[in-house]
């Protein structure tokens, strides 16, 4: 078991959870206020979803990708991977802080 | 300002609350009480929110003793059309 694949895999799924919880508050918002600015931001936060979802199931669950992503690749290319992920993981972390207020 | 008004208002979590705060207080100057009364809410919620909008630079307190009625800030007055987008699409209370 490859521990980069397994750490990109978790932080994947911590921004699921992240953009579910924005996806939730935005809903929400633009059920009670039907105002463009709430459903700007739920169009982003769905494509961001949708985009670490692809994610998940190239790393998961694709029938080729995933043998190939789980054994081939090199662990200076999950570094690389792993790098965007956390870094879009922190993002996220502060926008998850500012709204859940 | 703008982006600040319109994240607070309907971004946030809080957001449809503190627009119905603003809007309460733009009708005429409310305490937390009165607030909380008006617009069915609890007290330490309308606290919370008046201090987020107070940090925000949207409302402010007329006096600083236990009673003190909120109010627009001048700032939140030029700024009104993004407020009336915004809790135009509210419930009337």
């Amino acid at each position: 078991m490859n521990t980069l694949a397994t750490a990109a895999q978790i932080t994947v799924g911590v921004n699921l959870l992240f953009l579910g919880s924005l996806i939730w508050v935005w809903v929400r918002n633009y059920l009670a206020l039907r105002s463009k600015h709430t459903l700007g931001m739920l169009v982003f936060a769905s494509l961001l979803f949708i985009e670490n979802g692809f994610a998940l199931y190239y790393y998961l669950l694709d029938p080729d990708l995933s043998v190939w992503f789980s054994t081939q690749v090199p662990d200076i290319a999950w570094y690389a991977m792993l790098s965007f992920h956390v870094l879009e993981a922190v993002a996220l972390a502060f926008l998850a802080w500012v709204t859940l207020d | 300002m703008e982006a600040a008004l319109w994240y607070v208002l309907s971004g946030t979590r809080g957001g449809p609350n503190r627009a119905r705060v603003l809007r309460a207080v733009d009708e005429r100057p409310r305490n937390p009480n009165q607030l909380a009364e008006a617009l069915d809410l609890n007290y330490d919620t309308v606290r919370h929110h008046l201090d987020v909008l107070a940090d925000n630079d949207i409302v402010h307190a007329s006096g600083d003793d236990y009673g003190a009625v909120y109010l627009p800030t001048d700032r939140a007055r030029n700024n009104w059309d993004v407020v009336e987008e915004i809790i135009e699409g509210l419930e009337q209370p």
